[in-house]
């Protein structure tokens, strides 16, 4: 078992009397792909906004790279190498699909040179490069989470947290991502994902955590997972395609 | 690059123009100086409002910050006046600092209402204050600075265009580095800009201290240039809507917005405030000067350029949000 | 005493400010729009009491009567013609709308009734209630108060009972959900936004005996409306009445122990230091971020 790059300890989150996340615990080993998976209002989400620094930590600690950094704002949490995607996706509507990766790109350099290189690499990874002239707020929702990820990617993540990254995207467009997603892996990034789609989440992940009603339920490899029938009862009762 | 020869351009051909004009035409380049500066006002506000998308209703506190400590200086302290402008950067800049320290830790309308809210705490002081001459103001006889005429207007058209020059060269500067990128993310999505490492306040309160230190040195220069001030004519809130409103006009966020919208309000108000449009339409036959109508417009046009301010804020907003170079910007 | 004295008018002159910040709140809530335009449609209030008192002859506290729903007709229609055009856009543009349509309306005032200020005299307009414990209160601000109690009396019922009433809050919690429930929002920022300058108006018209009428004189209380609303949590309507009182009474402290002139410094100085510490407000729950 290698060395876990982020340690999710004990955390909770109340919103007044509201309780979205109760008392997480799991580990995310290196390079690893991890996935998050529970029903509608599990608290997934919320979980990352607490992670990120988007919303503060009720109670528990979060770990990264041995490193607390519960109290780090979003900004902070970025350049110390773990990155979030959003399920809305958040494109910089009224700039160019090129200007919005250097955005990304200039978290990791102070020359526009350099970011717009690689920029234009990132495009071209994940399939954007003939759409970089366009205005990022133009493009279809499957481009957008295209867009999403190379921005994120040009950040050179140690960690990427994808919220729904394949949400509301088609067969073709979901393997397409999949396979982008298995290549980052490829070149040394650990991936938190948190994903509806069953079939997705069971073909790329090698470990998942199940959470309900704030709850964690069950960690397991996907077959572990898929055959928990308390999973099943919570979650999995209409079929893999829920 | 291009952008920079296009300014380059656009200063030589602005700085030949009083060749043409003549020194006899005193009311010909004193609307241009109004010009220039109300062109320099709105591009330097555009940095904050338009790039950051922070929109600033209190930018005459730093025009007021570089105005009145000019004068006071000279008038107390007989300084010279590029110390009084230095020191009027460093009033604004703490202005900018305090404003921001207090509100870019927040969202949505605040910053608008805090920095009105800033604005007025600081024209109701210098009212309240002595040694700001408080509601007579002040009025300074003669500035010399070097054996330069500075009764002359030709030292101020130029002070101006250099102004406005430099500050379209840090608009296109910033446009072009990491910082103008940042401003522009945060003006599309805090969030997600936020999440892709940008530090929100850092980078608000840089583009606030950059556009007040210009915005102060435009003040310092207007209270050279007439020698008087009060809080009605340089800490007015009008005077800040006024900057909004021409770079609103213009193309907020673009870099030539600004000096376009300028061009048209700056020219307009004049003609209103002179009465121009009234005297033409006698001129043209149109309105009787001893009509009724004719003496209405007579007595009341002059006062109505704040009105016609209204109407148009009213029109652009509605049927011009993006300004008239957003007709033209396409999508490549 | 003095102290005596300065809160007793603080909290009589603090009514007036809460119905003019009750007015902001509430279209802030259900629209989420920050009026600019607030201060002269108070502004107009003036001019309405004015007017009825000195062609018509009614008492400016009677004339409310007539001044509330013209002044609710009003701001119904400036939000049907306006304001409902830009509630989806970025709240600059709102603020820039209402900015222009109170430049029109201050300087329209200023071609048809001059900058000169207007005063309206009734004959308890200086009059003043002395108690047995040397306490002076005046008639006019102490009227204003009484009825100012009675119409937030009436508007908290009206909120809290009235069908029109329910389905305005509901649109103030949440704009998405109210539509989805079939509430008619676009009718109910059109009310709101009525309201809203019903409220100025008569905040305006209450004002007017004690007070120098101008084309511009609701530009002091456009600052003031903020501060209460932020005060009492931007959106929050029975914070914005206390927050009223409180401006009224630290108003009015400062105008006894520092200077009238330095007043609505004070006022301001205060807004920011809420803004620092507490931006939800004293009674907000939503604000900050």
């Amino acid at each position: 078992m290698s060395e876990p790059i982020l340690k999710i300890n004990k955390v909770s989150k109340h919103f007044g009397g509201n309780i979205a996340v109760s008392d997480v615990t799991f580990a995310v080993e290196k390079n690893r792909i991890f996935g998050l998976i529970g029903p509608n209002g599990a608290g997934k989400t919320t979980l990352f906004n607490c992670m990120t620094g988007f919303v503060p930590i009720t109670s528990g600690e979060v770990i990264f790279n041995n490193r607390k950094i519960n109290n780090l704002r979003p900004d902070a949490v970025c350049r110390i190498g773990m990155v979030r995607t959003w399920q809305r996706v958040k494109p910089l509507s009224s700039l160019s699909v090129l200007d919005n990766v250097m955005v990304g790109a200039f978290a990791i350099t102070g020359s526009a040179g350099a970011a717009r290189k690689i920029a234009v690499e990132k495009l071209a990874q994940v399939g954007l490069a003939d759409y970089s002239a366009k205005l990022a707020g133009s493009l279809s929702i499957g481009l957008k989470k295209k867009l999403e990820l190379a921005r994120v990617l040009a950040t050179r993540p140690e960690m990427l947290l994808l919220d729904e990254i394949c949400g509301g995207l088609n067969h073709t467009e979901t393997a397409s991502i999949l396979q982008l997603i298995r290549d980052v892996r490829e070149e040394g990034t650990t991936i938190l994902f948190i994903e509806h789609d069953m079939k997705a989440v069971t073909s790329i992940c090698e470990r998942i955590v199940v959470l309900n009603s704030g709850v964690k339920l069950a960690e397991g490899t996907p077959a572990e997972i898929t055959s928990n029938p308390e999973v099943i009862a919570a979650y999995l009762g209409g079929g893999f395609d829920a | 690059m291009k952008q920079a020869l296009i300014i380059a351009l656009f200063a030589a051909f602005t700085a030949l123009l009083p060749l043409f004009i003549g020194e006899e035409n005193p009311y010909i380049i004193g609307i241009m100086i109004s010009v220039l500066m109300m062109a320099a006002l709105s591009s330097a506000w555009n940095i904050i409002g338009g790039f950051a998308g922070q929109f600033s209703f209190g930018h005459a506190a730093y025009f007021g910050a570089g105005a009145y400590t000019t004068l006071i200086l000279i008038y107390s302290f007989e300084l010279n006046p590029l110390i009084g402008a230095a020191a009027g950067m460093v009033v604004a800049a703490l202005i900018a600092l305090i404003t921001g320290s207090i509100v870019f830790g927040l969202r949505g309308h605040y910053f608008a209402l805090a920095s009105i809210a800033v604005a007025e705490i600081i024209r109701l002081s210098v009212l309240n204050f002595e040694f700001t001459g408080g509601a007579q103001g002040i009025l300074l006889a003669n500035v010399t600075l070097w054996g330069l005429d500075l009764n002359s207007k030709t030292p101020f058209y130029y002070g101006m265009l250099l102004l406005l020059v430099v500050t379209l060269t840090v608009t296109e500067y910033l446009r072009k580095s990491k910082t103008g990128y940042y401003l522009q993310a945060i003006r599309e999505d805090q969030d997600a800009a936020s999440s892709l490492g940008i530090n929100l306040a850092l980078y608000k309160n840089r583009a606030l201290l950059i556009s007040a230190l210009l915005t102060s040195v435009a003040g310092s220069l207007y209270a050279l240039y007439i020698r008087f001030i009060d809080t009605s004519a340089v800490l007015d809130l009008r005077l800040s809507i006024e900057i909004i409103l021409t770079a609103i006009i213009g193309g907020v966020g673009t870099l030539w917005g600004p000096v376009l919208g300028a061009l048209l309000l700056v020219p307009l108000a004049e003609a209103l405030r002179s009465n121009m449009i009234g005297d033409a339409l006698v001129k043209l036959g149109l309105v009787s000067e001893t009509s009724s109508v004719g003496i209405f417009l007579n007595d009341n046009l002059a006062h109505a350029h704040v009105l016609v301010y209204g109407i148009i804020t009213v029109l652009c907003i509605l049927y011009l949000p993006k300004g008239i170079l957003g007709l033209f910007r396409r999508v490549k | 005493m003095l102290f005596l004295q300065a809160l007793v008018s603080g909290i009589l002159s603090g009514g007036v400010y809460a119905l003019a910040g009750i007015g902001m709140s509430l279209v802030f809530g259900v629209m989420n729009i920050s009026n600019f335009a607030h201060g002269d449609l108070m502004m107009l209030g003036m001019y309405l009491a004015y007017f009825a008192f000195t062609l018509l002859h009614i008492d400016p506290y009677l004339a409310l009567l007539l001044i509330i729903p013209v002044s609710f007709l009003f701001g119904f229609i400036l939000e049907k013609v306006f304001i409902h055009r830009v509630i989806d856009h970025p709240h600059q543009n709102q603020i820039l709308l209402t900015i222009g349509l109170g430049l029109i309306m201050s300087n329209t005032a200023l071609l048809a009734f001059t900058s000169d200020p207007k005063i309206l005299t009734t004959t308890y307009s200086s009059s003043a209630i002395n108690t047995a414990s040397g306490l002076s209160i005046s008639v006019p601000l102490l009227l204003s108060f009484v009825i100012t109690s009675v119409i937030t009396a009436v508007l908290y019922l009206f909120l809290a009972k009235s069908s029109t009433g329910m389905a305005l809050r509901a649109t103030s919690q949440n704009r998405e959900a109210a539509q989805l429930m079939g509430i008619n929002v676009a009718k109910m920022s059109a009310i709101a936004f009525g309201i809203g300058t019903a409220l100025a108006a008569t905040a305006g018209a209450l004002i007017a005996p004690t007070y120098y009428i101008h084309p511009l004189a609701g530009h002091s209380f456009l600052l003031k409306s903020f501060t209460i609303c932020v005060l009492g949590g931007l959106g929050s309507v029975v914070g914005a009445g206390v927050g009223g009182i409180i401006i009224g009474v630290v108003e009015s402290m400062a105008a006894t122990y520092i200077s009238t002139d330095w007043k609505d410094v004070v006022v301001f100085v205060l807004f920011l230091t809420v803004l620092l510490f507490r931006p939800q407000g004293l009674f907000g729950k939503k604000g900050g971020q």
